[in-house]
């Protein structure tokens, strides 16, 4: 909201400089998000809390000023004459839930004209465009009393006067010119004929106040708040009334606006003041005693606050204040304020008035039990372990296209009813489609060497609810760097896990070539393979990717505890042996008759692998180099040999191997 | 450099006795032109040696089995009685001095190996990195657990009622403006009190689940993803990251909050930043206070700071003392515990401390961002 300091002025005496006045207002709660010089006048441009529907007006800023500043505003209250009535006209309300109170006075014989300077000032160094004199008095009445008022011109107005629900399809043109479709979310002021408001929202265009205008009917009234900003959604207007009545009115003030107004009008506009009629009740504020304890106040605080002290804060503020014991004070609240109900609503007041920055900095001993997050400190762990081994960790959006999530095989989706894109839609199921976007972006940079991981969330709807997990993604794209590359990362995170019981199995997944589900302790717990060529293309891939997804608990309950294995002092020699395979035998086969043999053996690996001429037909050939220790003595060659040996001729009897 | 006095032997060598004794003469004088000659080649060869690996081919070529030195000495045999002893003696010494003089130059250039470009860049390593989201929220995170904090996460998906109900949020109204939220298409729960089902809004919604399930004494910080229906730019993000954080016990006040959120200041940004609490409005805290802190760059000096835009502060984070109704809506009593909930997002933070500009920086993955952190 922007307020006028001119304005503040006409109900308070303001000195301080505006720089201090920003500074002053900012630390009491109202923060001045920016101020400048206009004229003669400051326009403050401020940031208003919603609970505070008060703030909304010149006499709850200057109330605001006064309190700062030590001292009470007296506020000039103008006289409501209530007569003669209106007997020509009725107005009915539909609903008193939607407006339980409307006042309409009457003003005849006015010339419509530009308003007076000092008029015009005050209401555009308050943002609001000065149209004429009418009108700009009745915003001049709400920026003062934060209670918006509308004036018809009566002349136009067709018989009685209804507070109702707009009918369904229901044309309304506001004095904006624009044509809104109203319905029965939207309260309407009627005539007989048509709509002449959108309540507390925007007079019609059928009965705007023009110069051509004699005579007025001027409209204050209280409507729910509910309803006006049902109504405001509906038909996708903001307005400085609906603002207003949106955070809710203070009834005791409309009575004044709207006098102040009708006054004004006579005034300024040359008119009469000649009838008057209400309708509905008047919400009754209620008193609201608080008991005010200071030791209390003090230990929610920690900080010691002066009796005194409380006691002017609060009498500024507009309280009504007695000790009622010694360390007791019993307060009735200001009726303008529907936000203070109860003691803390107090301690705020009064320790924003005297000053946050006085209560003093204190450190809490608390002796609470201290518990480790293990899956958090997993997390952070394997983010930490993932970038030694080389991978950058990205994030990923959580909300994906469902048309993308599809091409991934993921259905059942979790959906959002209210996406603000139709690209984020959806709940992810699995990080892949994250990473694939990622490297996509990558790729379309020329940006070589991705090395990517996550870990996020992933959701899933189970029978009529839902399933909320913590998933590790991989993903490598990257020259040279090919499955079993991924497949080294994630053995190394089992190694960094301690985890020895673990599978590769082969897999078919829709999305992926040459995938492997992971078992760890026989259960599965992710996956790996190459993203399949269509779904690369789909997406514009220019380069392989490979792609791997783990479900963080599964691996979080197989971790163990690491254990130093001794180093053995003893020399470690090697063996080769050069192995051809049928394509129909698989490395697997080798490796299972290397394992059973463990006599010795510390380590095995590829030397080289070959694929010639000389091979038979469907056979390849690699060496292997096989590596052997003992734990208690230096290996004598013949010792060596000897399991060698032993190992080669296992191999050898195999159907599909040839020792070369 | 003068490494042997030839004249004298010249001298010695000439008492002429008969042919033997002529060619035994002649003999010395071609010992003495050759012992002449290999001083003047290896006083300059020395002198070109520049790098370890010269003077170990000097070595080779002046002391080695093949060296003219060794035919020298083979020569002596040759000489008259009197020039053998000599021309013995100055051979020996001749080689003396030649390897204290390698040995000497080698020295000095021990630290000289032969000559490369040593501008020549250096090698890539292959790394990887944490995103900077992660490392801010761990940070922020640690320095709470460091303050006595224990580190709670919860779900994404959650209900109306934890996420705005519990915390005296109406469902319909304006102070739920700030909260708006993607609800989802799972159906509600048999529990009706808990509403409709929706992507959280902020980390609070945790809080409210902690202190249903435990008693005082509580502090817990709670970190992650919240969602809300923003259109993403360059400060907004319909994703992004917080940290939420409460401390509940019987003598709670808010004289702590302050000291708290101070020390995590100072430790997060710089030891020697100032915290400014302003009067704030949370449905969930009674009092509540927007956080700023003076700015880290400009250090309130203000003139044109690109950071703080002159204003000298920055706003960091929301918090105040928990509402009673907050309270008492997760079984706990507000006549016997008070307690203190801050929340922060994540980014901005991030965004202040490593001069980012741009939000999106963060989602998009560009490898050459993530390298940087």
């Amino acid at each position: 909201m922007r307020f006028s300091l001119n304005f503040v002025k006409e109900l308070i005496k303001v000195d301080l400089p505006a720089e201090e006045l920003a500074q002053l207002l900012t630390m009491a709660g109202i923060e001045v998000e920016h101020f400048e010089k206009q004229g003669e006048d400051y326009v403050f441009d401020i940031e208003i809390t919603s609970n505070r529907y008060d703030w909304l007006s010149i006499v709850g800023i200057a109330r605001e000023i006064s309190a700062c500043l030590g001292k009470r505003l007296d506020i000039k209250y103008p006289k409501v004459v209530k007569s003669p009535p209106i007997k020509d006209k009725l107005i009915k309300i539909e609903n008193n839930i939607d407006c339980p109170f409307y006042v309409a006075r009457r003003l005849q014989g006015v010339t419509v004209l530009a308003s007076p300077e000092y008029l015009k000032e005050k209401v555009n160094n308050c943002r609001i465009n000065a149209i004429n004199n009418v009108v700009d008095v009745t915003n001049y009445c709400m920026l003062k009393w934060g209670n918006p008022l509308h004036a018809f011109d009566e002349d136009k107005i067709e018989g009685n006067i209804y507070v109702r629900k707009a009918r369904d399809g229901e044309k309304f043109v506001g004095i904006d010119e624009k044509e809104r479709i109203l319905n029965r979310e939207n309260l309407v002021i009627a005539d007989d004929k048509k709509v002449i408001a959108l309540a507390g929202l925007m007079g019609a265009k059928n009965t705007e106040v023009t110069e051509k205008t004699k005579n007025i009917l001027l409209e204050a009234a209280i409507f729910s708040p509910l309803r006006i900003r049902h109504s405001r959604r509906f038909a996708g207007i903001d307005t400085d009334s609906s603002y207003r009545f949106e955070r809710q009115v203070f009834s005791d003030y409309l009575e004044y606006a709207s006098a102040e107004a009708a006054d004004l009008i006579s005034k300024i506009c040359g008119g009469e003041f000649t009838g008057f009629l209400q309708v509905g009740k008047k919400p009754l504020s209620k008193d609201k005693k608080i008991t005010l304890e200071s030791n209390e106040l003090n230990e929610y605080l920690g900080a010691q606050f002066p009796k005194a002290k409380i006691k002017s804060i609060l009498t500024n503020l507009g309280f009504i204040v007695k000790e009622s014991g010694k360390l007791k004070f019993s307060l009735l609240a200001p009726k303008h304020r529907f936000d203070i109900t109860r003691e803390v609503d107090v301690y705020e007041e009064i320790s924003r008035i005297y000053g946050y920055d006085k209560i003093k900095e204190q450190i809490p001993a608390i002796p609470h039990e201290v518990v480790k997050n293990e899956i958090y400190e997993f997390k952070k762990e394997l983010r930490q372990q993932l970038s030694v081994l080389g991978l950058n960790e990205v994030i990923t959006y959580s909300v994906e296209a469902d048309e993308d999530l599809d091409k991934l095989g993921c259905n059942n989706l979790i959906k959002l009813v209210n996406p603000l894109r139709a690209q984020e839609n959806s709940l992810r199921p699995s990080l892949s489609l994250g990473l694939i976007k990622a490297v996509s972006y990558n790729l379309n940079r020329s940006r070589a060497n991705l090395r990517f991981f996550e870990i996020a969330n992933v959701y899933s709807r189970q029978d009529n609810s839902f399933c909320e997990s913590s998933h590790l993604s991989i993903g490598l794209c990257e020259e040279e760097k090919d499955l079993f590359y991924l497949k080294g990362v994630i053995e190394e995170i089992f190694k960094f896990l301690n985890i020895n019981d673990f599978e590769f199995k082969e897999k078919s997944l829709s999305f992926c070539a040459n995938a492997l589900e992971i078992f760890v302790n026989k259960k599965s717990a992710g996956f790996l393979g190459k993203l399949d060529e269509k779904i690369k293309n789909e997406f514009g891939l220019k380069k392989d990717l490979y792609l791997s997804e783990f479900d963080i608990a599964s691996l979080c309950s197989a971790r163990k505890l690491k254990c130093y294995l001794p180093i053995s002092p003893y020399p470690v020699v090697f063996r080769d042996i050069s192995i051809a395979l049928h394509k129909n035998k698989h490395f697997s086969d080798v490796e299972k008759i290397i394992k059973e043999k463990k006599e010795y053996i510390c380590d095995y690996r590829i030397i080289d692998t070959y694929q010639g001429k000389d091979l038979e037909k469907d056979f390849y050939a690699f060496s292997l180099r096989v590596f052997y220790q003992s734990k208690q003595r230096t290996l004598t060659s013949e010792e060596v040999d000897q399991v060698h040996n032993a190992i080669r001729e296992l191999l050898g009897k195999q159907e599909g191997v040839r020792l070369r | 450099m003068e490494l042997i006095s030839t004249n004298k032997s010249v001298e010695i060598c000439f008492p002429i006795r008969g042919h033997l004794c002529l060619k035994k003469v002649f003999n010395s004088i071609i010992m003495e032109i050759k012992v002449k000659k290999l001083e003047e080649e290896f006083e300059k060869d020395l002198l070109t040696a520049q790098a370890l690996s010269d003077i170990e081919a000097l070595r080779i070529k002046y002391l080695g089995r093949k060296a003219e030195i060794n035919q020298l000495f083979s020569m002596v045999p040759s000489l008259s009685k009197e020039a053998k002893g000599i021309w013995g003696k100055n051979l020996n010494i001749l080689k003396n001095k030649i390897t204290f003089a390698l040995d000497e130059k080698s020295k000095g250039l021990s630290a000289k190996e032969k000559r490369i470009d040593l501008t020549y860049p250096a090698a890539r390593l292959e790394r990887g990195s944490r995103h900077i989201l992660s490392v801010v929220s761990e940070e922020i995170c640690s320095v709470f657990e460091k303050l006595g904090f224990t580190i709670v996460e919860g779900t994404e998906i959650e209900d109306e009622w934890h996420n705005f109900s519990a915390l005296n949020i109406p469902l319909d109204h304006p102070s739920r403006d700030a909260f708006d939220t993607f609800y989802l298409d799972i159906p509600e729960p048999k529990e009706k009190h808990r509403g409709k089902f929706l992507l959280r809004s902020h980390t609070s919604p945790s809080q409210a689940r902690v202190m249903s399930l435990s008693k005082p004494p509580i502090a817990v910080v709670s970190p992650g993803r919240v969602y809300r229906p923003d259109a993403v730019d360059a400060s907004h993000s319909f994703m992004f990251h917080q940290v939420e954080g409460f401390a509940i016990d019987k003598n709670i006040n808010f004289a702590h909050l302050k000291g708290v959120l101070l020390n995590f200041a100072r430790l997060f940004f710089s030891s020697d930043v100032n915290l400014r609490l302003r009067p704030h409005f949370f449905p969930f805290t009674e009092p509540s206070a927007e956080v700023d802190i003076s700015c880290f760059i400009c250090k309130g000096q203000k003139d044109k700071c690109s950071l703080c835009k002159g204003k000298g502060w920055l706003e960091i984070l929301g918090c105040g003392m928990i509402h009673p109704e907050v309270l008492k809506n997760c079984g706990i009593d507000p006549k016997k515990y008070k307690g203190f909930a801050f929340g922060m997002g994540v980014e901005r933070p991030a965004m202040l401390k490593y001069g980012i500009n741009d939000i999106r920086l963060f989602y998009e993955n560009d490898v050459k961002f993530l390298e940087q952190f």
